[in-house]
């Protein structure tokens, strides 16, 4: 299959928001979807055929799944073929920095913290998102306002922004929107 | 014609009440920022839309969703004009020539066009919008489960195809999302499949927190992974636009609204590619072509005109055939569904006023853009330079109570939150998420009418392969999967230039 890049060059490449991936991303990412297709073919089988309610083998509710489940198999064949021919093998892994992602680590757990630990936990929606819009400023603030000597600051702003966007939040969503919140 | 006129004419008035007038200009607002500020795309905006109005009357709710659509797309390209960062993926084709006009000191000229072609490639699209869904609708009364069937596997093909830039990778997004929409109790027996003894999942997963968490979460996972950086503004001009520019490149203006709402009727293919195939049809026939990139008045005009043109393209299937012509687009038929209007062949029968009602909320839109085109210059730059570290949490917020508030319940934020995170990786292993999409929505489509065909013809495949419009359709299937195949892309191209040499020689 032909990656597509053609469509790609020229100025269009430089403003894509995604880069390609290595041929070594490709490969495990080919593998993951291999293994979800396997996945989906084995449970399509496994699913009851019904056939006691005379279900044919055309309105077996295993069908589709399982026909796609094959598409997605082959396609994840054709992907690893392609990653290794194009010397995903021979790569070298690239060195792990967690430094490098902890933004991104940070945010993440901000973020499932926030849904899964205090939203509808009992503390009024207003409180959990001030919480967490006032935590979340906060952290990622936090380098700048030391260096800068204004952490005080900074807590203070955080605290007052993280206030004004669980309130106004709370009673624009429940009031004007009329929308029930967790 | 005349009936179209007058249902037109009959919507509008509908409309020209304080109320909605009211509505339309704020969600307009809405959309024009949420556009305006790169990160936040038009599908999230409209999906968190869709949740918060969830409790207005339908005509209401729509309006809202359909100003914040096509404010969204316009305002993408302030970003693109200002600071080279396309708002919306729709605006990426403006940069080219948008940054290079603001950096030569003209942005306000360059925002004048993108005004002028926004409004103009909206209504280009609005009138096709209206001329051609009845007709769209008729034909698809003939649709039989076989035709239906290949309408499903065209959408998910065609969108991987031409969303991204590896068709391998899109239609394997594609593929995942037919799967996920099979999820739940099957059609037929109501047999949960894939549901874990999970009670949620037998109603299936819905669309609208998939799409929150695939757009809303997973982009602010990948926005904060970077530092977020102050935005420089360069100075500019007036923003009024000139129509001169309209009057001298007016050919450029039809053809891009042709092409944008041609692009726009394709199932899954939204306005970044309406944009660039418009960019590249007016470089192509330009007498200017040496400008482009460098600051074209022409470029710039065909991308915005095309991206704009391709949001009315984009109702065109959703309103005639419930098959959605972009992501945003998927998010609204999800809205009507909501609200209880039934897109599909049906609609001119049972609700023929709504397709009307639709293109005048474009209209309203289009005048919405027009307004804050020409007022919100200033306001704008401090909109661009809020810091994208405070809104970020209140995105999320967002996605949370959007996620929630369709059902009131907490499954709900876990599905948002599931798709979030699988959507981030997903895109950074470069998989689109339109055609992802797509599939989700298209998923029953498929399901219900290859069973219904398989069935009706005792597993005989060969109607599908013998009805006029299915076989055409199976055609443009095969087409697009084997051009991507390099031996026979490489035979083709080979095979065509030795064609149009020898005729070349010969003449």
């Amino acid at each position: 299959m032909q990656g597509g890049g053609d469509r790609t060059r020229g100025p269009r490449r430089h403003l894509m928001q995604d880069e390609k991936p290595s041929a070594r991303a490709d490969l495990f990412a080919g593998l993951a979807f291999l293994a979800f297709a396997i996945a989906i073919i084995i449970g399509s089988l496994m699913m009851d055929r019904l056939e006691r309610l005379q279900a044919t083998i055309y309105t077996a509710p295993g069908l589709v799944p399982a026909l796609l489940g094959l598409m997605l198999a082959a396609m994840s064949g054709l992907l690893i073929t392609r990653a290794i021919r194009g010397g995903a093998l021979v790569q070298a892994l690239p060195a792990f920095r967690p430094a490098q992602h902890w933004r991104l680590a940070v945010s993440l757990v901000l973020c499932l913290g926030f849904a899964l630990g205090l939203v509808g936990h009992g503390l009024p929606f207003w409180a959990a998102a001030a919480l967490f819009a006032g935590l979340y400023v906060l952290i990622f603030q936090f380098e700048d306002r030391r260096r800068d000597g204004t952490l005080a600051r900074g807590v203070m702003f955080a605290v007052a922004y993280g206030l004004i966007a669980g309130l106004v939040n709370h009673h624009l969503f429940q009031d004007v929107f009329l929308v029930r919140l967790p | 014609m005349l009936d179209g006129l007058a249902g037109f004419a009959s919507a509008i008035a509908g409309f020209l009440k304080p109320l909605p007038i009211f509505v339309a200009l704020v969600s307009s607002l809405v959309g024009f920022m949420v556009g305006a500020l790169p990160g936040l795309t038009a599908t999230m905006a409209i999906a968190l839309m869709t949740t918060l109005t969830i409790s207005m009357p339908s005509h209401l709710a729509l309006l809202v969703l359909v100003c914040t659509y096509v404010g969204a797309i316009y305002g993408g390209s302030r970003s693109a004009i200002l600071l080279n960062i396309p708002g919306t993926p729709a605006s990426a084709a403006s940069c080219l020539d948008g940054y290079a006009l603001a950096q030569q000191g003209r942005a306000g000229h360059a925002m004048g066009i993108a005004t002028s072609g926004s409004v103009l490639g909206t209504w280009i699209g609005m009138f096709f919008l209206a001329l051609f869904t009845p007709v769209l609708g008729e034909m698809a009364l003939k649709f039989q489960a076989y035709e239906f069937f290949w309408l499903a596997v065209f959408g998910v093909v065609i969108s991987g195809n031409l969303t991204g830039n590896d068709p391998l990778k899109g239609w394997m997004a594609g593929f995942a999302g037919l799967f996920i929409a099979t999820i739940g109790q099957d059609g037929l027996f109501a047999h949960d499949r894939f549901t874990f003894g999970i009670f949620d999942l037998s109603g299936g997963i819905s669309l609208v927190p998939a799409l929150v968490g695939a757009f809303g979460f997973a982009e602010v996972l990948t926005v904060m992974q970077e530092p977020v950086r102050k935005a420089i503004i360069n100075a500019f001009d007036s923003v009024i636009p000139r129509f001169r520019d309209v009057a001298q490149y007016w050919r450029t203006v039809i053809r891009s609204g042709l092409i944008g709402t041609g692009v726009g009727i394709v199932p899954g293919v939204g306005e970044d590619v309406a944009a660039w195939s418009s960019y590249a049809a007016a470089k192509r026939a330009s007498k200017e072509r040496e400008k482009f990139g460098k600051g074209s008045v022409e470029g710039l005009m065909a991308a915005e005109t095309g991206d704009n043109a391709c949001v009315p393209g984009a109702m065109i299937p959703v309103l005639a055939l419930a098959v959605p012509g972009s992501a945003p687009a998927a998010v609204l038929m999800a809205a009507m569904l909501i609200h209880g209007i039934n897109p599909g062949p049906l609609i001119m029968v049972e609700n023929p006023t709504f397709v009307y009602q639709v293109v005048a909320m474009m209209f309203l839109a289009s005048i919405g853009i027009l307004i804050y085109g020409l007022t919100l210059t200033r306001p704008l730059i401090w909109i661009l330079q809020f810091p994208k570290l405070l809104i970020m949490p209140v995105v999320f917020v967002l996605c949370v109570v959007g996620s929630y508030a369709i059902a009131q319940r907490m499954f709900d934020v876990y599905v948002m939150l599931a798709f979030g995170v699988i959507g981030f990786i997903l895109r950074r292993l470069n998989f689109p998420m339109a055609p992802l999409v797509l599939g989700i929505v298209l998923g029953d489509l498929l399901e219900k009418n290859l069973r219904r065909g398989l069935v009706l013809q005792d597993g005989d495949l060969t109607l599908f392969f013998t009805r006029p419009i299915s076989l055409v359709m199976f055609l443009l299937v095969a087409a697009t999967v084997l051009s991507n195949v390099p031996f026979i892309y490489n035979g083709v191209a080979r095979a065509w230039s030795g064609l149009t040499g020898g005729l070349r020689r010969s003449g």
